[in-house]
């Protein structure tokens, strides 16, 4: 029905150029131009996270790449698209890799850095024009046929744009897309299952950045002339300004957004100066004032304002076929040792978070790591799934050392983790959710999944996704967005993330803080469960009366060094215990 | 480069990173209490100076009506509660705040832009009629999404900017000003010329850091302002009105800037589009101070100062590239040591 | 709100009314807003003193601002050509806008008179630059001035400091041509951008190389930094700017730094103190006249003049394209583009209009004078 609507329209759109003037024509070749890089910045900023203001220098290499070969070299501009390519793509890789490693609010101001020098760089090369700019770049030749007109430019640019908006939604929709949906707000939780964000959100800055280059060569050949000026900070700021407006977090927010902004200008340019009067510039002031309020209504966007108007009453369901389960580990050997934390040791400058704690965990049990606040429960935690160095001592997990392996790498050996603040992606599905838990257990890249060649394994993952939903209880939540459950389902449902990766052992953080009486008991019985199954369970608690009833054995930390180690009845008569839960 | 080459390239630098650095304060300050990244910051140093220009030659400064203008939206924006709440003190409150001061200080200004006065009274009116711009632009800005993502307030703060900079070019028109320096004193010290004008400038900048500096660490005001930069919610739970603590950072920002503004421009000349460059060099020293630290910021705003100096002396064509691909390394070295909570946002 | 849908309304029908009688509709891009602005007012306020009839028909002027981007005034070209479906078109203000829209005034056969000084807009001329013209001086015939004014003062050693744009690049290439031709040497070559606040690094590294004179390359007031710096740091060197400073507001903000100061201009600028017999006085008066009466006294700046300039071409051409055709067809534009090509010694504000199948220029060395500033004023060298 929804797809069926689309194709209706795209097919209108289609005849675009032979309903509308020339001059509407001409605008619609403008905002497919800037929907392009638009695009780029929606995939890079509203879903990754990674603010960028220097789009509209990639859009000026790709043009000015095409115009020096064009015009220096007579070469056909099919070869300057390849050239423009290549040149952005090592451009982005390499400021990528420096770029996407600054955190914080150093990212934005990072990329004002390279988008400010490659503009005036563009104005400081002789052979590139200087500030003047390049003229008489040849028009696009199709089937030997020279697109100059407006009308005919419209196909190919918005041919590109069609291709740029399925390849990001068949991306998004792809197991590298949920990982670049969780880049965002929760990157440690997608490094915690595998995920190598580093090089994900480099992949995801060239690809934005090729976008913008493909739009520069559409541009330069569009326009037959190239100067600085269309690629300077001011112009990056506007792109990212069409992605807010439009709707920063939605694929569909970018065409809104560029068309929004390129027609209110027109508008607002005709229709200002006749209601009052033509003696000054009021234009830009009247933009950004309606922008303002366009953000005031609508702060995700216009996209975003329409979509929590129609998307509760359509969630949207994705078809689950029957698949196998993907390969499964081998399980170790029942009572087994699985890990051991030797000496461990965690220091913060001169404070001793955790002070030479030994333990054992065994194959098949359910072990308790209990303490009062600030016990250094979660230190330890984070030391065996690598989030923090450890200071001194050693973890082993199934006799190899986790010593300095990032938390990638740990989670490929087998352990998964939830989280003590709950890190779900609030706009994914429960079963997206999940099936991010599985990421390890596919290998479809972001190529493939851009191009839709990985349904295969992607069925196998969402089949996959499923029954674990199915395992812990959820069965019926699983198309509602995740953000939108009660805080006692999404800790069920980060257990069922973890459960996903097909772990050996399951590290809960926490997993009862702030959940209500009934929810625990559930929590309590699903873990009961899961033991049955033959499960590994390490369980980090606070709750002494949930841990208690539960585990197999506990062990006790108190600033930072381990109090006792036993049976959950034997601990809890312990004076040593008592005194220190209860205080002095 | 000859020694005395180097003296004066680093007195310019520090001149300019002086400014920077105010710019630098001014946005830390707005960030850390608002998270809003105030791009229009570099307009009030434009604003302030165009203003006192115009005053200067006798005309009467665009920025009155301005002023009103903001005024009559501000109250209408708070018409809508004032009618909920019904409560007469709350509505005086708004009247008085956002029409009769703005009309008051519209009518002195009216009264005294035509007569010929002296100095201090041209600066206390230029302040007078542009810094209630500030917690007037909070108000109507930002005020009714100030919870909102730190992206969504960046981009209004673009559009504001966008907003603004249209609007000094209709009030002030696109050619420049400059007006008469404080002090026409200059100084020799060895082959060393120091003007008077950037002696002002360095001594203020350093008193206006210091009475931040004890603004902060010494007042009730500032103390509560500092508990809402590091805790929204428990600033108010403790009951420190966030709406008092953004309207309060932006008028200081606001008179950072207008003060900046005044400082600059008997040494240069200041147009209606000056304020974007140089706010952006205040936001790279901002940001070298992590948007927190006010020390770092100014010393990052200085640095800023000094590369963009030299930098001019060597190779002038590509003096922001220089600046800004200098700038690249600051930052990742930045980003190595600092750990940022990603659920910051 | 009602009331405002309704002004809408009657706008859009009156925009539908006019496109139906035969008129001459003229679209114009100036840049009156972004780096530009200061160039671009003046040539936006020049349109509302022109006539609104030439020849007996009815001149529309569609008024759009670039904001100095090269996108934007290729934008407005396009809505100009198949919108509005002028006949002519003017602009834009600046060189890499009107470079910018050579193509598609070429490309829908539409006469395009560009305000701006490149020769690159009409040179070298081919099937595209058949369509277009320019009512500025070559930066080449301004730096021609300048370099003869260096000879004959005996200035072997000069520096430049120029604009970060394509104003300052224009300037540079010609002048470094026309100072080499003339065995000048150029001792420094130094940029800054328009916003700066501080040039010093550029003065000094200037004065080191010891010029006997320093031409600034600059337009309206930021071009009195570099001689503001200059005179601070103890220059005592000839200062030469370009005509690009020619209006009030760079008298008010240089004050008596700028006393001295020799540059080019139009005769335009000097209007009043040119002979009874200059060849431009009449027309260049006319100009002056009209602006300062709208706008004030001391209000004209020399870049409203080439706008004004463009309309005198047009005005001189339209009666016998009109003998052609009819305006709003293509027969029409062809007619007018011929005529505007066989435009012979017209007397403008800027100059005398002289062009040819391959000059789309037509002015000569008489469309520049060197002007000192004195007093405060500008002083015409005889």
């Amino acid at each position: 029905m929804r797809r069926g609507l689309l194709v209706l329209l795209a097919g209108l759109f289609a005849f675009a150029p032979a309903l509308l003037s020339d001059y509407w024509t001409t605008l619609l070749d403008y905002i497919g131009l800037y929907a392009l890089v638009v695009l780029g910045i929606v995939l890079l900023t509203g879903i990754a996270g990674q603010v960028s203001f220097g789009q509209a220098a990639f859009v000026g290499l790709g043009a000015y790449a095409t115009a020096w070969l064009t015009t220096a070299h007579d070469a056909s501009p099919w070869i300057g698209l390849l050239l423009g390519l290549l040149v952005t793509a090592v451009f982005a890789l390499v400021l990528g890799l420096i770029t996407t490693r600054l955190s914080g609010h150093f990212l934005p101001l990072g990329t004002i850095a390279w988008g400010l020098a490659l503009f005036y760089l563009f104005g400081n090369l002789e052979f590139l024009g200087g500030f003047t700019g390049m003229s008489g770049i040849p028009p696009l030749q199709v089937l030997g046929h020279e697109l100059r007109s407006a009308q005919s430019f419209f196909y190919p640019i918005w041919l590109c744009v069609l291709a740029a908006v399925l390849s990001i939604q068949w991306l998004l929709d792809s197991r590298s897309g949920r990982a670049i949906r969780a880049l965002r707000s929760t990157a440690s939780m997608a490094q915690s299952f595998g995920v190598d964000t580093a090089t994900l959100k480099v992949k995801v800055f060239v690809y934005a950045a090729l976008l913008a280059a493909l739009s520069g060569w559409l541009y330069a050949h569009f326009q037959r002339f190239v100067n600085p000026t269309p690629f300077g900070l001011h112009v990056g700021i506007e792109y990212l300004f069409m992605a807010v407006v439009g709707g920063a977090g939605y694929v569909w927010g970018a065409l809104l957004g560029a068309a929004l902004i390129t027609v209110l200008k027109q508008l607002l340019q005709s229709v200002l100066p006749q209601l009052v009067g033509s003696s000054g510039q009021f234009e830009i002031v009247v933009f950004g004032v309606l922008l303002i309020a366009v953000l005031h209504g609508a702060r995700e966007g216009i996209w975003g304002w329409i979509d929590a108007r129609i998307t509760p009453l359509r969630p949207h369901r994705r078809m689950i076929a029957a698949a196998a389960a993907p390969a499964a580990r081998a399980r170790p050997a029942p009572d087994s040792v699985l890990l051991e934390v030797r000496a461990a040791r965690k220091t913060f400058g001169g404070l001793i978070a955790v002070n030479d704690v030994s333990f054992e965990q065994r194959a098949g049990e359910i072990l308790g790591l209990i303490g009062p606040n600030g016990a250094g429960k979660s230190t330890t935690f984070n030391l065996i799934t690598g989030m923090l160095p450890l200071s001194g001592g050693e973890v082993r997990f199934r006799g190899q050392s986790l010593a300095g392996l990032p938390p990638a790498r740990i989670a490929r050996l087998g352990i998964a983790r939830t989280f003590q603040h709950v890190k779900l992606v609030p706009g994914m599905s429960v079963l997206e959710n999940v099936a991010l838990g599985g990421h390890l257990r596919g290998g479809a890249g972001f190529v493939r999944g851009m191009l839709h060649l990985e349904r295969a394994e992607e069925r196998l993952l969402l089949a996959e996704a499923a029954r674990q939903i199915e395992r812990v209880g959820l069965g019926e939540h699983l198309h509602t967005p995740a953000g939108s459950l009660a805080l006692g389902m999404q800790r069920i449902v980060e257990v069922a993330r973890a459960l996903a990766a097909d772990p050996t052992l399951l590290l809960l953080d926490e997993p009862a803080a702030g959940l209500r009486y009934q929810e625990k008991q559930a929590l309590a019985r699903l873990l009961e469960k899961l033991r049955g199954e033959g499960l590994s369970i390490l369980l980090v608690e606070h709750d002494m009366d949930f841990v208690m009833g539960l585990v197999d054995r506990v062990v006790v930390l108190d600033f930072g060094v381990k109090l006792a180690e036993g049976l959950p009845r034997t601990v809890r008569d312990d004076p040593v215990v008592i005194e220190a839960y209860l205080g002095a | 480069m000859s020694f005395d080459i180097a003296l004066f390239l680093t007195q310019d630098g520090l001149t300019n990173g002086a400014i920077y650095a105010l710019m630098a304060l001014a946005l830390v300050l707005v960030f850390a209490v608002t998270r809003v990244i105030f791009v229009p910051q570099g307009e009030f140093l434009a604003y302030g100076a165009l203003t006192l220009a115009s005053l200067e030659a006798g005309k009467l400064p665009g920025t009155i009506w301005l002023l009103l203008a903001l005024g009559i939206l501000a109250f209408l924006f708070d018409l809508p509660g004032l009618l909920r709440q019904r409560r007469a003190r709350a509505a005086l409150q708004s009247a008085t705040w956002n029409l009769a001061v703005p009309l008051l200080i519209a009518a002195l200004v009216y009264v005294m832009a035509t007569e010929q006065t002296a100095r201090p009274v041209q600066i206390a009116l230029t302040c007078a009629l542009v810094v209630p711009l500030g917690p007037l632009l909070y108000r109507v800005a930002y005020q009714p999404i100030a919870d909102a993502p730190v992206l969504v307030l960046l981009i209004v703060s673009v559009a504001l900017h966008f907003a603004l900079s249209g609007l000094g070019l209709l009030l002030f028109g696109a050619e420049g000003v400059r007006t008469a320096p404080f002090s026409d004193a200059s100084f020799t010290a060895g082959a060393l010329v120091v003007s008077g004008q950037s002696l002002w400038v360095y001594a203020c900048s350093v008193v206006l850091m210091a009475l931040l500096y004890l603004f902060f660490d010494r007042t009730l005001y500032g103390k509560a302002l500092r508990a809402t930069a590091v805790n929204r919610i428990g600033a108010r739970l403790s009951g420190i009105s966030t709406v008092f603590a953004g309207r309060a950072s932006f008028l200081l920002a606001a008179s950072i800037g207008v003060f900046s503004g005044v400082l600059i421009a008997p040494i240069t000349t200041i147009y209606y589009d000056t304020g974007f460059l140089v706010g952006l060099k205040g936001f790279v020293g901002a940001i070298i101070g992590g948007l927190i630290s006010y020390p770092l910021a100014a010393a990052g705003a200085l640095l800023v100062g000094l590369l963009e100096s030299f930098a001019s002396f060597y190779a002038s064509a590509f003096k922001e590239v220089i600046v800004f691909t200098l700038i690249i390394p600051v930052l990742l070295w930045l980003s190595l040591r600092t750990h940022h909570d990603e659920e910051e946002e | 709100m009602a009331s405002l849908a309704i002004r809408m309304a009657a706008v859009a029908l009156c925009m539908l009314a006019t496109q139906a009688v035969a008129q001459i509709r003229v679209g114009v891009s100036v840049s009156a807003s972004g780096p530009a602005a200061s160039l671009g007012i003046p040539e936006k306020n020049t349109f509302a003193l022109l006539p609104t009839t030439i020849a007996g028909k009815k001149v529309t002027y569609i008024i759009l601002d670039d904001a100095s981007d090269t996108t934007t005034a290729v934008k407005n070209a396009r809505r100009f050509v198949s919108e509005d479906k002028v006949d002519a078109i003017i602009g834009s203000t600046i060189t890499p806008n009107s470079l910018a829209m050579i193509d598609v005034a070429a490309e829908a056969s539409t006469p395009m008179i560009s305000m701006a000084a490149s020769a690159r807009i009409v040179e070298p001329m081919d099937d595209k630059r058949r369509w277009i013209f320019k009512t500025p001086q070559g930066d080449g015939q301004m730096a021609q001035a300048i370099a003869e004014h260096m000879v004959k003062a005996g200035v072997k050693r000069v520096g430049f400091i120029g604009f970060a744009d394509a104003y300052g690049e224009g300037w540079w290439k010609e002048f470094d041509t026309h100072t080499r031709a003339r065995g000048i040497s150029v001792v420094g070559n130094e940029r800054y951008n328009r916003t700066d606040t501080f040039v010093t690094g550029q003065v000094l590294k200037l004065i080191a190389a010891r010029p006997d004179a320093v031409l600034i390359a600059g337009s309206g007031t930021p071009a009195a930094l570099p001689q503001k710096a200059l005179k601070d740091k103890g220059f005592k060197g000839r200062i030469y700017q370009t005509h690009g400073v020619a209006n009030a507001d760079f008298l008010r903000v240089g004050g008596k730094d700028v006393e001295g100061t020799l540059l080019p201009a139009g005769p335009v600028l000097v209007a009043a103190g040119l002979p009874a017999s200059h060849p431009v006085r009449k027309s260049a008066l006319e100009y002056v006249t009209a602006y300062e009466k709208a706008y004030g006294a001391g209000s004209v700046s020399t870049f409203g003049a080439h706008a004004w300039d463009a309309m005198v071409l047009l005005r001189n051409a339209v009666p016998a394209a009109l003998k052609k055709a009819r305006p709003g067809t293509p027969e029409f534009r062809a007619a007018l583009r011929d005529a505007l090509e066989n435009t012979r010694d017209l007397a403008a504000a800027h100059g005398v209009f002289d062009m040819s199948a391959q000059n789309h220029s037509g002015l000569d060395q008489r469309a520049v004078v060197m002007v000192r500033i004195e007093n405060g004023t500008w002083k015409l060298i005889p």
